[in-house]
């Protein structure tokens, strides 16, 4: 029976992991632009070069 | 500048005796939210006009000058419980910004709260045989993971109900926050007692599905917003000006006046209209890249005192401009005003809808009080659920997200396919137009003179005659020696160059003597010889023929071609059941040939614009709702006059702010899928409402009769909606065929 408080008590603490996860992912704006992320290996450096 | 003269260059478009702001509003979520600042901001002593659309939170506002200020306006908002927001420029992107990572967080919260109460909370529906104590830990912590997901991803609808609440009226999020608060209180109740049912896994599901709806609902406003919002964001906020005396300064670009010198580095974008000066350190051409206004991305030369348009890059060296226009005045303000003008207008068919939405809110408060009394006197324990899936099953997110979701799939295709919608109504009526009048001049046929067509009449190739032709006219001001521009040929130089006033061009060219211009003219040095049988001179046309001392060589025709994809789209167009009818300020000959070519049998020619616009109330009279097309001044009234309109993007800037619709890339062959596209429309908007009205008139029943638990209706509600958007976005897939 007490195993079932610990695993309640873990289970929430890996929600609220999953929670500050997605909030800090959120904030730091991962969802902002979904696609052009994804292309942009395909473009050339655009360093110095004029 | 004041820190109220500065409020008042950022928020105002326009200033005088008649003031106009338009701007966003934060915590905007109904048709009520919206009557409530029109009252607030309408009471105002000057104020002449007050808009507001809940669609995408802007608020439009006409007052006049004097009788108050606008940080007086911007404070009746605020009171009313609202933050107004500038519209252009980063502080609205950032704005949008915040909502969206706000929202995404709600959604994120709930989804993630709803997984995890479903799983404590399963071994509650009596699937295994667990022991009391057990079941008291699971609700305890159904309740931990689900309070926070009730106050924190489903704040927007306890605030909202609240304010709606305070001030005395009903929106959609009071139904909604009653029944989330009739579902959690008995449940945290019920936890500490020990017994009864446990509703916490309903609402985690309740919430994510709501908040995912009103996350969509906010991405179809802000992707309506962002057309205007990518012209407006390109443009820089601040400038460096050059004072007389040389020295540098940063200003704004609203405090930049028309004739002051500012500098544009590589890279930048210009932001108002200029010219360049003199004495710019580029030299006499600036190198440029306009595909902000006009979409092609090729770079253009503007040499000096050319008009460079704001919001075009400078892709050249660093560039000293002298202003011609005020950011306000500048070309890309003028586009950003008419796009605005759509947002800020409700179609009428989501004005009804809203109306339909508010009364809707009434009957379901009335309808879950009657279930509610009538379960209580037959069986009291089941009066609860009942009560709870009447009011979760009818939250009318489908009934008002219905058009919205439409008309932003519809302008997104239309967008894609390069016509921009200006007004808010241009779909609806597009969709039920049926006759069409076009302008010929510059919509139907190309604005300027070009080569129509070539006779080739001895052996010479058609390249070899362009060019003999172009480096006679190389030096030639007259306007019809601008069709051979582009056919030079490096290899052909002509010496000797005389011109005959009226008669054509004379010069040498590898030591043979040619002549390029009327038939007399060359003939009296080539032999006649062999008269071939020549083109049919069009009326409006030219013909002119090329000869040397060998003989005639070619006859050329030049005039205003049809645009490519004219006849086609005529075609088309006729194809769809529309009369199209061709109305012409030109002379009657050159009407009657485009109207043959085209395949048009009713062409109207030499009228005045009163006379267009008599043409139109004539159909109108018979019963047509006419869609008019057109380029120049002399179409803005009728433009205007017409029930639905499209300038060409090359046009007169009168014909397009008459307009309905913007053909951006010139193409008429999109016209014929414009007008599919929001027949389509059309249909799925009636599809969304009818469909929206059955599923609560079948759902209302089944719920009051105890048939539907609150998981249910929960679902129900949120499925409703998704078919509503989805069906909306069937709009946008291209690759349809039409």
């Amino acid at each position: 029976m007490s195993i079932a408080y610990l695993l309640v008590a873990l289970g929430l603490g890996v929600f609220a992991l999953a929670v500050w996860a997605l909030f800090w992912a959120i904030d730091s704006g991962q969802y902002e632009d979904l696609e052009d992320q994804g292309k942009s290996i395909l473009e050339e450096e655009d360093g110095s070069a004029p | 500048m004041s820190t109220a003269d500065a409020l008042h260059t950022r928020w105002t478009l326009d200033a005088g005796e008649h003031e106009h702001v338009v701007f966003l509003v934060e915590g905007m979520r109904c048709a009520g939210c919206a009557r409530g600042i029109e009252k607030a901001v309408g009471g105002l002593p000057g104020v002449e006009s007050v808009r507001v659309n809940g669609a995408n939170a802007r608020v439009s506002v006409d007052w006049r000058g004097g009788a108050i200020t606008l940080p007086q306006i911007l404070d009746t908002v605020s009171r009313a419980g609202f933050t107004p927001v500038p519209l252009a420029g980063s502080e609205a992107s950032r704005h949008f910004q915040r909502e969206r990572r706000a929202a995404l967080k709600r959604v994120g919260f709930a989804s993630l709260g709803m997984m995890q109460a479903m799983m404590y909370l399963g071994a509650l529906y009596g699937v295994s045989d667990i022991d009391a104590a057990m079941m008291r830990l699971m609700a305890v912590t159904g309740m931990v993971i689900v309070t926070p997901v009730l106050f924190y991803s489903g704040a927007p609808f306890l605030i909202g109900a609240w304010r709606d609440l305070s001030q005395r009226r009903v929106g959609m999020d009071v139904p909604v926050a009653l029944a989330l608060l009739l579902a959690w209180l008995p449940s945290v109740v019920n936890t500490f007692r020990g017994s009864g049912e446990i509703y916490f896994d309903s609402v985690a599901m309740f919430i994510f599905f709501l908040s995912a709806g009103r996350f969509l609902e906010m991405s179809v406003r802000h992707r309506g917003a962002t057309a205007a919002e990518a012209l407006a964001r390109s443009l820089p906020a601040r400038v460096t000006r050059l004072l007389p005396d040389g020295a540098r300064e940063e200003v704004a670009v609203e405090a930049l006046a028309p004739g002051d010198r500012f500098l544009v580095p590589k890279g930048a974008v210009i932001a108002v209209d200029a010219r360049l000066a003199p004495d710019s350190a580029a030299g006499t051409n600036a190198l440029l890249d306009e595909s902000l206004l006009t979409g092609e991305s090729a770079t253009v030369r503007r040499a000096d005192q050319q008009l460079i348009r704001g919001g075009s890059l400078n892709v050249g060296p660093p560039l000293t401009l002298i202003a011609a226009a005020s950011a306000g005045n500048s070309t890309l303000a003028a586009i950003v005003k008419l796009q605005e003008r759509a947002q800020d207008e409700k179609p009428r068919l989501a004005r009804a809808a809203d109306r339909a939405a508010s009364w809707f809110v009434a009957v379901i408060l009335v309808l879950a009080a009657v279930t509610g009394a009538l379960w209580w006197s037959v069986d009291p324990a089941r009066a609860f659920p009942a009560v709870l899936a009447v009011l979760v099953v009818t939250c009318p997110c489908a009934l008002s997200l219905a058009t919205p979701a439409a008309l932003a799939a519809a302008t997104t295709r239309l967008a894609r396919l390069g016509i921009l919608v200006t007004r808010a109504d241009a779909i609806e009526r597009l969709a039920g137009a049926d006759t069409v009048i076009m302008d010929k001049t510059g919509t139907l046929t190309l604005p300027a003179n070009d080569i129509v067509e070539i006779k080739l009449l001895a052996g010479t190739s058609r390249d070899a005659v362009l060019g003999i032709a172009a480096a006679l006219e190389r030096e030639s001001h007259h306007p019809l020696a601008a069709v051979f521009r582009g056919h030079e040929n490096p290899d052909v130089l002509a010496a000797g160059i005389r011109e005959f006033e009226g008669a054509g061009l004379e010069g040498i060219i590898a030591g043979e003597r040619w002549r390029l211009g009327t038939r007399a003219f060359v003939a009296a040095i080539a032999p006649e010889g062999k008269v071939v049988a020549l083109v049919r001179p069009r009326a409006d046309d030219v013909t002119m023929f090329l000869g040397s001392e060998a003989g005639l060589v070619a006859a050329l025709r030049v005039g205003t071609p049809l645009r490519p994809g004219a006849p086609q789209a005529i075609a088309a167009l006729q194809a769809q059941g529309l009369a199209v009818i061709i109305a012409s300020g030109d002379a009657n000959a050159a009407v009657q040939d485009a109207a043959r070519a085209l395949g048009v049998t009713h062409a109207h020619a030499r009228l005045t614009p009163y006379e267009k616009i008599w043409l139109l109330e004539e159909q109108r009279r018979h019963g047509h709702r006419v869609f008019a097309i057109g380029d120049g001044i002399n179409d803005g009234p009728v433009l205007a006059a017409a029930q639905v309109s499209c300038a060409m993007g090359e046009g007169s800037a009168i014909a397009q702010s008459a307009a309905d619709l913007l053909l951006v890339h010139e193409d008429l062959s999109v016209l014929p899928r414009a007008v599919a596209t929001a027949r389509r429309a059309l249909r799925v908007m009636r599809q969304n409402l009818g469909w929206s009205l059955a599923y609560n008139l079948a759902a209302v029943p089944a719920a009051a009769l105890g048939l539907v638990s609150p998981w249910l209706a929960a679902l129900g509600m949120s499925l409703s909606s998704l078919a509503v958007v989805l069906n909306a976005r069937r709009l946008a897939a291209p690759g349809d065929g039409s």
